[in-house]
């Protein structure tokens, strides 16, 4: 009996091990990262599993979302863009979960500069574990291109702080970044990478069912990268496309509702080809 | 060919917000639909354009009002009547013009 549930548990977890294994990451989105002008943002922030098109979850609402805005080194502008925010339906596949879109408008962003989103989302239960997760998400756009606060931190309780422009990257160039967990730099953080390698398709509220990505195995789907001693991570990037980060329970929050509470810092990035 | 490169960087030049190519200055303006104009500017490296002179001029080039961006590299000034233009005084291979017709709200 032993030896049968010995040979159970082991094949079950050979099973599991062979399951592509993609990492969850609260998606936050617009076209462009860069624009030359001010353009209408149509933004989404999803939480689900953006290699692979995989399961939506329920993000459990938002908190907070706005920007950050500076132009040189101009006094910072808190802009408070929650009441943007709407809910949608977003689904991949036959997974669908309650998800965000904010539109704002051109005017809104018209000053040159960098506009620094946060997005703070509620607490998504994860049943089969028992554990809740927050992911502080940020992304970084810049209008006109002068550059502002990309690298000066947001003072959130969890965030990676860009140390290459976020919104200049061409495939090919590393990414770095310092993971700071209320503003301390956080040594020997577990950092996953993982690439949007399934469209965002926004008139319908889905991401494509093709993956441009051919994995040659699980082990590629998500990259893990762990901080030097100044909470400091490097990524060479080797595609144009979305690159995600995050950088897992890195945040003060330790439990929420009597139950283990992974605070993550997760940050999206736009390279592109140089032609 | 050459001249097909400086027309289209002219061409880059004019179209807004204008960029200096070799020394990266930026500078946009806005119509604030109150009979006033909002203008900014700084640099690719993010230093900042404080004191650089803005001229409006009209389109035969006489000036018609001038100001000076602030410490937050930006300046409100009057919006001419008929065709205009706005110059970023910043100096050679810093001077930027902005033609008034894309200037909008």
């Amino acid at each position: 009996m032993k030896k049968l549930l010995a040979a159970s548990l082991g094949l079950l977890g050979l099973l599991a091990a062979v399951q592509p294994a993609d990492a969850h990451f609260m998606v936050a989105y617009n076209k462009d990262t860069y624009m030359e002008k001010a353009k209408d943002l149509d933004m989404r922030m999803v939480f689900t599993h953006p290699s692979e098109a995989g399961t939506v979850m329920n993000m459990g609402g938002v908190k907070e979302f706005y920007a950050l805005h500076q132009r040189g080194d101009s006094d910072v502008k808190k802009i408070d863009f929650l009441k943007n925010v709407k809910e949608i339906t977003w689904k991949n596949g036959d997974s669908k979960a309650p998800a965000y879109e904010a539109q704002i408008k051109a005017k809104d962003i018209r000053s040159l500069g960098d506009y620094v989103f946060v997005f703070t989302p509620g607490y998504y239960h994860e049943e089969e574990e028992g554990v809740y997760m927050q992911q502080i998400t940020k992304l970084i756009l810049n209008v006109g291109g002068i550059p502002g606060n990309w690298n000066q931190p947001a003072g959130l309780p969890a965030e990676i702080v860009p140390m290459i422009k976020p919104y200049g990257l061409w495939t090919g160039n590393v990414f770095q970044g310092q993971v700071l967990s209320n503003g301390k730099p956080v040594a020997n953080a577990e950092v996953e990478v993982e690439f949007m390698s399934n469209e965002m398709q926004l008139d319908s509220n889905t991401m494509s069912s093709k993956c441009e990505v051919k994995y040659p195995a699980p082990q590629f789907v998500t990259q893990t990268i762990f901080t030097d001693e100044n909470g400091v991570f490097t990524f060479g990037i080797p595609r144009a496309g979305w690159w995600g980060f995050a950088a897992l329970g890195v945040g003060p929050d330790k439990e929420y509702k009597g139950k283990e509470l992974s605070q993550d810092a997760v940050i999206w990035v736009q390279a592109v080809d140089m032609k | 060919m050459k001249l097909k490169f400086v027309a289209f960087s002219l061409g880059l030049m004019l179209a807004s917000p204008v960029m200096a190519q070799a020394h990266s200055a930026l500078f946009d303006c806005f119509d604030n639909g109150d009979g006033t104009i909002y203008c900014q500017g700084g640099y690719s490296d993010g230093s900042s354009a404080k004191g650089v002179k803005i001229t409006v001029s009209d389109a035969g080039g006489k000036v018609l009002e001038q100001g000076q961006l602030d410490a937050n590299s930006e300046v409100t000034l009057k919006k001419p009547a008929g065709d205009y233009f706005v110059t970023f005084e910043g100096g050679e291979g810093h001077s930027l013009k902005l033609d008034g017709k894309n200037i909008v709200e």
